[in-house]
């Protein structure tokens, strides 16, 4: 099976959030980044199949230089080889200056050179977390896709064309289905365990290949950003005092008038 | 050839005598039962030798310095300052043995020669009369302290010896007996007739037996140990770095490959005491690893398998069991889930007396299975993991060390203070840790001393050095590298001692860190100027990296003397029992078997002390839930050193601080 993960870079979590002089966007200056959390759970997916069967992982992402640390952290986990969509760190034709199907058409002309089994990606972004670029991906592409998914495994029947995904759905429901491939599926967080890099990971890795490919001038976006700010931090707290029944009378009551249950 | 006096006729009229005459038959028989000894002896010694020789060169091994090296030598090996110091009795015993051989060695080559027509003492001329009876004084001792020790081997019976005792140590120690026996019998025989002659060959032959013997079994440690003690790595629990190479690739100890002429000759000067295992807080809680296992493993892989294996050590990573040990009852000896019940809290290390260095082999082991991706647990994983991340081992996210900096108004480093105050992961994220980083501060304060802490910390990898993650403690150590240097730190305190070992030896494979220090050194030093209080009575826990690690017992003792009345557990200094935390085993989660910090808590809880005291932000969290199961309903309190101190303090010292610069008020 021939598994392609597209991955994105992203700020560390603990990474400080400054927004950028214009008011539309994040310095990311001196920014330290790393690879998103739901796509560490895609990559670990893709080397679980792979580990189980027969079949190739190639790791995918777009974004400047900085982003082959990224691919090369996949390389050193077990993808086999690396491609790295090339875009300026800024200006017009940058990753940031694209619009969500920007982007994925990006992915999707990097993906169809390839023509692989399956497609995953992860189920959002830990920064700007749109969770759109896969299921326009799998437009894009004409492929069948599956959200929110925790797990992959091959079809009940054996057949080496289907596959049975396991989706989160809410209220700790989970939704099992069959699906054909090729198919792109979007991984939810926590649903394998990650493994840890290791020096041999990284040394075998020293020799795994990595192909570049040119990114195309940006197509005009069809979103506009407004604006960008920090939250608001507003925090109040009021504790509850009396014997319980008293407490539960007045948290019912204040549900009901403040937050209108 | 008359003697020299009246007085020494006497003397040696009860004198040691050797037959006056040997037939040219003897001669020859004793020609070729000497070469067949010596030959079967270089038959049976020759592949442990090539085994030794054709093992991996120790990359970075360097004899620098000799004089330390020739110190330890005769510390160790010919003052036998380890084998009595740790076991007294036992110790003297098997020290008038070495000895006695020593002694014995002049005889004992005389004693062939002169079976050859050669012989270099006479027994009738002053030299060898003196020199005899100096021997037979020798052989006196020997015989009763081998005597004694065959009773407490096969009688007595310690159980660190293990489940079976060999057959071959007892044969040996009758040989030894006999030696003895029949070189006193010759004090009191005529030189001529034939009991001289018969007492004569069975000195001869038990010789003849003997050395054969020593090649297979425990007793190399004759000829091995004392090359290994002079060998030895120089550091307490060295790692060695990873060899660079283009053409081999190095993850640690994954086969025999891997093993270096130092472990291989290590692991053939094992002889099978026990003391490793006996001070080893997992053997002795129920767990699996046994150190002494460890280096037989290594032992019985080399003559199995050779050093050119590439068949794993570990049992988790082949078909058949890497080693059924040579004389206890197969096990899981040589095993993942061994190997990472290891505390690295040195105990075996430090008592080996025979040269072994277990740490670098068990972490070794370690990084054959971690660098590999082998190692597979999900604590292990998650703490990889969190170290990569966040950068922190408690897998915390950094803002909450920036808010604990901001509420206790540490000043941040910026070049102009004395010393950097390293947090450390308990020191910055956990809540005790928390607690001894701002008492300690207090002290800082108090005494007038500028300090800051950096802006950014990220853990020093010990965690990661022990449980054999070369790639993460390699990036952690060069980046901890280069935020010293760029704040131009000069001089570190910490109040972990396994952040003072990390930073001070471990580093050194990426370069050379500031100079650091202990909290309690720093303290102890300035003890003149700390309150004295009449305090409860405080029984002190030594931690394995402070201690064992770092040669520091005396300073927190001092500054424990300076808050009560210091107590003794029942096991402390190089003795002391490891709380259960190091190795990076307290983020893996429960153990098997009997918990290792309750066996300790209950030695300090037995002390009666109203006050537990602690050098170690790991030591007092494993403390914590165990003294409080184990001591009911009064439990003794728990202060780390910093604590006890601070304690005393004057409250105002912390509020009318100036926090920016750390510098304490106008007095």
């Amino acid at each position: 099976m021939k598994i392609v993960v597209a991955v994105k870079q992203v700020p560390e979590r603990d990474a400080p959030v400054r927004v950028s002089a214009d008011g539309r966007s994040v310095d990311s200056g001196d920014t330290a980044w790393t690879m998103n959390e739901p796509d560490a759970y895609a990559l670990e997916e893709a080397l679980q199949l792979k580990e189980r069967g027969e079949g190739e992982v190639i790791v995918l992402s777009a974004g400047p230089e900085r982003v082959e640390s990224t691919l090369r952290e996949a390389l050193a986990k077990g993808a086999d080889r690396a491609l790295h969509i090339v875009t300026p760190e800024e200006g017009p034709a940058s990753l940031a200056a694209r619009d969500i199907l920007g982007v994925a058409q990006l992915l999707a002309d990097a993906i169809r050179s390839e023509s692989p089994d399956l497609v995953l990606t992860g189920l959002q972004s830990d920064d700007l977390g749109a969770g759109q670029t896969g299921v326009v991906l799998a437009e894009l592409l004409g492929l069948p896709h599956a959200t929110l998914v925790l797990s992959v495994e091959t079809a009940a029947s054996g057949d080496a064309k289907r596959i049975r995904v396991k989706r989160e759905l809410e209220d700790g429901w989970f939704q099992h289905i069959e699906m054909p491939l090729p198919a792109l599926l979007t991984i939810q967080s926590g649903g394998n365990r990650l493994r840890y890099a290791t020096l041999m990971g990284i040394k075998r890795a020293r020799s795994k290949e990595t192909r570049n490919i040119e990114s195309p001038p940006a197509a005009e976006r069809h979103d506009e950003i407004v604006r960008v700010s920090l939250p608001q931090r507003t925090r109040q707290t009021e504790i509850l005092t009396g014997p319980a029944n008293e407490i539960a009378a007045k948290l019912a009551e204040r549900l009901r008038a403040e937050v209108g249950l | 050839m008359a003697a020299g006096s009246l007085g020494v006729v006497a003397l040696a009229s009860i004198r040691y005598v050797e037959p006056l005459y040997f037939s040219g038959v003897e001669v020859d028989v004793l020609a070729l039962l000497c070469a067949l000894s010596l030959v079967i002896f270089l038959w049976r010694i020759a592949p442990i030798a090539r085994n030794v020789l054709r093992a991996k060169k120790d990359s970075g091994f360097r004899l620098a310095p000799v004089g330390r090296r020739l110190w330890d030598f005769v510390s160790e090996v010919l003052c036998q300052s380890k084998v009595i110091r740790q076991r007294p009795l036992p110790g003297l015993a098997h020290a008038f043995v070495f000895w006695g051989f020593l002694a014995f060695a002049v005889v004992t080559t005389n004693h062939l020669l002169t079976g050859l027509g050669f012989g270099l003492l006479q027994y009738t001329g002053l030299v060898g009369t003196v020199y005899f009876w100096f021997a037979a004084a020798w052989a006196l001792l020997v015989a009763v302290s081998i005597a004694g020790l065959f009773v407490r081997r096969f009688l007595l019976r310690p159980r660190w010896l293990g489940a079976k005792v060999s057959i071959e140590s007892g044969i040996i120690a009758g040989l030894i007996f006999l030696l003895m026996i029949s070189y006193l019998a010759a004090f009191f025989l005529p030189p001529i007739g034939v009991a001289i002659k018969a007492w004569w060959w069975v000195h001869t032959l038990s010789l003849l037996v003997f050395l054969p013997i020593i090649p297979n079994t425990k007793h190399l440690h004759l000829l091995l140990s004392p090359l290994t003690v002079f060998l030895k790595r120089r550091e307490f629990s060295q790692i060695p770095a990873l060899s660079e190479s283009e053409t081999e690739e190095d993850f640690g100890l994954l086969a025999g490959k891997d093993i270096t002429q130092i472990i291989a000759l290590q692991a053939y000067s094992c002889v099978e005491c026990g003391r490793c295992t006996e001070h080893c807080p997992a053997a002795t809680t129920g767990k699996v690893l046994n150190p002494k296992e460890i280096a037989l493993g290594v032992r019985g892989y080399l003559n199995a398998l050779g050093p050119a294996s590439e068949l794993p050590l570990l049992n988790e990573l082949r078909d058949a069991p890497a080693n059924p040990s040579p004389d206890n009852p197969p096990a899981n000896w040589l095993s993942m889930e061994a190997a990472f019940q290891c505390t690295t809290c040195g105990a075996c290390e430090y008592q080996c007396p025979v040269g072994v260095q277990h740490l670098p082999i068990i972490v070794g082991l370690r990084r054959g299975a971690v660098n590999t991706g082998a190692w597979e647990d999900r604590q292990g994983t998650k703490l990889f993991l969190a170290l990569e991340k966040q950068g922190n081992a408690l897998g915390m996210s950094a803002m909450e060390r920036d808010k604990f900096i901001e509420r206790e108004q540490l000043p941040l480093f910026d070049g102009s203070q004395e010393y950097c105050l390293w947090l450390g992961c308990m020191g910055a994220y956990d809540p005790k840790g928390r607690e001894i980083i701002a008492d300690f501060a207090r002290i800082m304060r108090h005494l007038g001393t500028s300090f800051g802490v950096l802006r950014k910390e990220k853990c020093t990898g010990d965690p990661a050095r022990r449980l054999g993650n070369d790639l993460v403690f390699g990036s952690l150590a060069q980046s901890g590298l280069a935020a010293f240097s760029a704040a131009s730190v000069k001089k570190i305190v910490a109040i972990c001692p396994h952040c003072v070992r990390t930073i001070a030896t471990d580093w050194r494979d990426f370069g050379i860190a500031p100079e650091i220090e202990h909290h309690s050194e720093f303290m102890a030093r300035h003890a003149h100027l700390l309150p004295k209080q009449n305090g409860e009575r405080i029984v002190y826990h030594d931690p394995c990296y402070l201690g064992r690690y770092r040669n520091v017992y005396e300073e927190p003792r001092a500054v424990v003397a300076k808050a009560g009345q210091l107590v003794e557990a029942e096991r402390h200094h190089e003795r002391s029992f490891c709380c259960g935390a190091g190795g990076g085993l307290v983020f893996l989660g429960e153990e098997t078997g009997e918990r290792v910090n309750y066996v300790r808590a209950k030695e300090l809880v037995a002390t009666g002390a109203e006050t537990i005291g602690t050098a170690c932000p790991f030591c007092n969290s494993m403390f914590r839930d165990a003294v409080s199961a184990i001591a009911g309903e009064k439990p003794p309190q728990l202060l780390d050193i910093a604590q006890l101190t601070a304690r005393a303090l004057p409250a105002a010292a912390a509020s009318a601080t100036i926090p920016e610069t750390g510098q304490p008020p106008v007095r």
